[in-house]
């Protein structure tokens, strides 16, 4: 029960920031994308997002981002909580932050080709703001194959 | 006798945080003015009347301009508030792999008190394995954590649960507040937390009314009659007994005025103490003192007002303190050292009951509460925070980061607060470590003081420093060696070397076999340069993962003039090289020189799988109101191959385990898994260990400032240290990463070919995907590993008995 309450707080969260962030046009970005958190992840994980979740909403990004960086720090493991930290940093147009933090999800992500896939689309569009057209057209090229699979 | 010991004040002081609320300044020196026209017309008429005339008009100037300066200095009265500094607060949950020794050594450290029954924040009980704790609450950068009463059980080197203890809920998660580490003081090393009128107990105001100046609410700055009891008292006595300066007065003299006790300097007090009682509120004048009284010394650090005093000596905000305690405090304003509550505990004692049985006579208590009050000790922390002479290098770390985006001046007046990523008890584990290593490694080599060391501890991932030592005497604040002392790294940098050819994935791959024999060449001065092998002998034709596990100089040579300069110099880069190597051959033996925090840099990126990310000492600055200032985030940055950092993270691993690192498989745990390499500089001037686990990254170097030869090699000297530091951190060992990229084999490194782990000196090693040895080694096949071999005997043992 507690899980699904988790998921799906985590969903309200990321949905929110995705929402928003669909606003910036690049082709290609799927509003509806959001990463669950990872299964195994502890209940001490899932409190600090869910104030991370509070946080966003209340559009305090810099308080989320610290909240999201206790998460690492307790689990710097967990490929979907370096996903969300990436996320926030594209939100708040720090662009090679989140490229960098996009592909440490990416390298502890496994065979997660959900979460690869969209750690792929946070690189286009950061990419794509840097002015880095062909890169960003690669990335998305990336996630586009991931998420067919 | 002083009335209190004053100390020089420089009355241009630093500026920096208001605290009275003062009313608007009636104008100035108009009753002075006043009375001038008339008096003027009369005098002029008498010639020798103009002196005094003119006396007058110096007098009048004179208290004009005292006037400015009082009014100045009061309303923008700023304390030079020193930024406080925290360690990393603990965060308790569920799972935590974390010793209940070390739990409560951070309780000890955070000055929490054993008491049988908590029930005040800031106080535990142990039973066991389970604690009983009410923690303090803290505001930091994204939550105000409040205290709570919980109960914290410990089982297996983890926590296995935290509960409210009230209603016995889980806890998924509770943040202590932190250490404080340490202050950022100003030339003058002044502390103080500021209060307001409103925050302190009402007792404290009416306790100094009654103790220092009962009629402070009716005079106007200074108490002539207390003045001339007080004079006629020093005429009886002889000398100077008595004060008689009112609490206006004590506050003039710190604020404006010398040590210096003449006439001219009471005069001055005088004016300026009835000029500040004019222009503001009595309570205005009691809150300023509140502040700024001088109540005792801490090492070089200067402890002022009743704020920071109440937690120096009871380890509580001023809010918490009782009677006994409130009027301890006040019994040290006569003289910190002369009634010095642990060296003269009995003065003090007498003092505070004198002041008790004041405060009887004058109705603020009853005399219920004196006769309980009397009998009770005063329990002062035998443990006091002293923040002046801890974790040096830490400390200047933490300063260097700051002062990229803060002033020296902002840091030592604003009052910021720092929260760092120290981890205290890690930091003082690595204290303890050095001091001893050193102590017994310089005995064995006959180096008395001169041994020295630098250790540097960070977690790999977040690259945040946890504990760093830059003296052999970790508490000695002077040369830095961790940030300062640039020495050649030696064969610390071979795995620069080694990863560059790996790179190349098409020629070299870790059975690629290499030349290990002598080589000449001309060095940069046209002398012939011809680098040995450690055990002076050259040992031919190697794999690569042979000649870096045993550090072979010949074959590393070899290796890095075919691989070439500027391959070499790009991994260097990449990895966190902060500048470009000189292309010259000793070079790639490590001529170049770095400080260990610079090696923790580039150790840091291969810890990480190839994403670096600059060191951090600060995470979060807030102001003094606890308003956010400035963050400094987690960063990573991929700068190398994952794949390929994997690929020599392998053979990494194999120096901990048949390399020159092989020593520390007896010391650390079997499970740990460590990679890391050794290094030794010419005539062992440097004794080196760089090396990482899955979560932590340390690096340590041994030497003498002279650049004497210490007889130490890596593996005789810092590996020694190192093995010290990882047996006692909590740490988890590395894991060899599987991924598409590559392949892991089981090879014979001797003759390169696949093998099993079953065989004799195989080992496990990373290839990039596609590169690995595909000959199989006879031990492979031929099924002489020891299980073939024992099942076979089994099988025929079977056959025998059928």
């Amino acid at each position: 029960m507690k899980w699904i309450i988790s998921i799906v707080s985590a969903f309200v969260l990321f949905a929110c920031a995705t929402t928003k962030q669909a606003s910036v046009e690049v082709p290609g970005e799927d509003p509806r994308h959001t990463v669950a958190p990872d299964r195994n992840t502890s209940s001490a994980v899932i409190s600090l997002l869910e104030k991370a979740r509070d946080a966003t909403t209340q559009g305090d990004y810099e308080r989320a981002e610290v909240l999201l960086e206790r998460t690492v720090r307790i689990e710097p493991r967990n490929a979907s909580l370096w996903h969300y930290l990436a996320k926030l940093r594209l939100h708040q147009s720090h662009y090679n932050d989140a490229i960098g933090l996009a592909q440490k999800s990416n390298n502890l992500a496994r065979s997660n080709n959900h979460l690869k896939a969209d750690n792929w689309r946070i690189i286009a569009h950061s990419k794509y703001q840097l002015g880095d057209v062909s890169g960003a057209q690669a990335a998305q090229m990336k996630a586009k194959n991931l998420g067919s699979q | 006798m002083a009335r209190r010991p004053t100390r020089k004040r420089n009355p241009k002081k630093k500026v920096s945080r208001r605290v009275n609320k003062t009313r608007k300044p009636k104008r100035p020196g108009k009753s002075a003015r006043k009375s001038d026209n008339p008096v003027l017309k009369f005098l002029r008429r008498i010639p020798w009347r103009r002196l005094f005339l003119g006396g007058s008009l110096i007098l009048i100037v004179y208290t004009v301009y005292l006037d400015f300066v009082v009014r100045g200095q009061f309303e923008d009265k700023r304390w030079a508030l020193p930024a406080q500094v925290y360690a990393r607060p603990l965060e308790l949950y569920e799972g935590l792999s974390l010793k209940a020794d070390n739990f409560e050594r951070e309780l000890n450290l955070l000055n929490y008190r054993y008491a049988y029954n908590p029930t005040e924040a800031g106080m535990f009980q142990r039973h066991g394995n389970v604690f009983y704790i009410v923690t303090r609450p803290f505001t930091f950068w994204d939550v105000k954590e409040s205290s709570q009463t919980i109960e914290v059980a410990f089982s297996g080197g983890q926590i296995s649960a935290i509960k409210n203890r009230r209603n016995k809920k889980e806890l998924a998660l509770l943040r202590l507040d932190p250490v404080l580490i340490g202050g950022i003081y100003p030339l003058k090393k002044e502390d103080r937390k500021l209060v307001s009128l409103n925050d302190v107990p009402e007792l404290l105001p009416e306790i100094l009314v009654a103790v220092e100046d009962r009629k402070f609410y009716d005079h106007y700055g200074v108490d002539p009659i207390a003045i001339a009891r007080a004079f006629l008292a020093n005429i009886r006595a002889g000398k100077s007994v008595q004060g008689g300066s009112t609490i206006t007065q004590q506050l003039v003299k710190n604020f404006f005025l010398t040590n210096e006790r003449s006439l001219w300097r009471k005069f001055n007090e005088i004016i300026m103490a009835v000029l500040l009682d004019w222009h503001y509120e009595k309570d205005d004048i009691l809150q300023a003192y509140i502040n700024e009284i001088y109540l005792g010394q801490d090492g070089a650090r200067a402890i002022h007002g009743f704020g920071l005093a109440s937690q120096y000596y009871f380890g509580k905000p001023i809010q918490q303190l009782n009677l006994n305690q409130l009027t301890s405090l006040v019994a040290l304003i006569r003289g910190p050292s002369y009634y010095h509550p642990d060296k003269h505990a009995d003065r003090l004692l007498a003092r505070r009951n004198r002041i008790l049985e004041g405060l009887l006579e004058q109705k603020v208590i009853s005399a219920d509460l004196l006769a309980r009050t009397k009998g009770l000790p005063i329990n002062v922390l035998k443990k006091r925070q002293t923040t002046s002479r801890r974790h040096p290098a830490f400390l200047d770390l933490v300063k260097r980061q700051l002062r990229e985006f803060y002033p020296e001046s902002k840091l030592s007046s604003d009052g910021l607060r720092i929260f760092t990523t120290m981890n205290p008890i890690v930091q003082l584990d690595v204290e303890q470590k050095v001091k001893e290593r050193v102590a017994r490694l310089a005995k064995q080599r006959g180096l008395g003081n001169k041994l020295q060391s630098a250790v540097v501890i960070a977690n790999s991932t977040s690259a945040e420093v946890i504990a760093m030592v830059g003296d052999h005497n970790p508490r000695f604040a002077g040369f830095n060696r961790a940030l300062d002392a640039s020495r050649p790294i030696g064969s610390l940098i071979k795995p620069v070397v080694y990863l560059s050819a790996l790179e190349k994935s098409d020629q070299y791959n870790w059975t690629t076999r290499i030349e290990d024999k002598s080589i000449s060449l001309k060095a940069k001065d046209g002398s012939i340069w011809t680098p040995m092998n450690y055990d002076r002998k050259s040992h031919g034709s190697v794999t690569l993962i042979t000649a870096m596990t045993k550090s072979y100089n010949q074959a590393t040579v070899r290796l890095g003039l075919d691989i070439g300069f500027p391959a070499i110099n790009a991994t260097y880069r990449k990895l966190g090289g902060p500048k470009d190597l000189p292309p010259y051959p000793a070079i790639l033996l490590g001529a170049q020189n770095l400080t260990p925090f610079e090696v923790t840099q580039i150790y840091q990126t291969l810890a990480a799988s190839g994403f670096r990310s600059p060191l951090r000492s600060i995470r979060e600055v807030l102001d003094v109101d606890d308003q956010p200032l400035r963050r400094y985030p987690i960063q990573v940055k991929q700068s190398i191959n994952s794949d390929l950092v994997n690929v020599i993270n392998s053979g990494l691993i194999q120096v901990t385990k048949q390399g020159t690192a092989r020593s520390l498989l007896s010391r650390l745990p079997a499970d740990l898994h460590v990679a890391g390499k050794t290094g030794t500089t010419n005539d062992t001037r440097d004794s080196w260990f760089a090396g990482f686990t899955g979560s932590h990254v340390g690096v340590v170097w041994l030497g003498t400032d002279d650049n004497l030869s210490t007889g130490l090699t890596g593996s005789s000297g810092a590996l020694q240290l190192w093995g010290d530091i990882f047996s006692q951190i909590n740490t988890t060992g590395l894991a060899l990463e599987q991924s598409d990229g590559i392949d892991i084999e089981w090879v014979d490194p001797g003759t390169g070919l696949l093998s099993k782990a079953a065989c004799g000196n195989s080992v496990q090693l990373a290839f990039i995907h596609g590169t690995a040895p595909t000959e199989r080694g006879e031990c492979l096949d031929s099924g002489s590993g020891i299980q073939e071999r024992f099942d076979r005997t089994v099988e025929w043992i079977k056959r025998i008995f059928r």
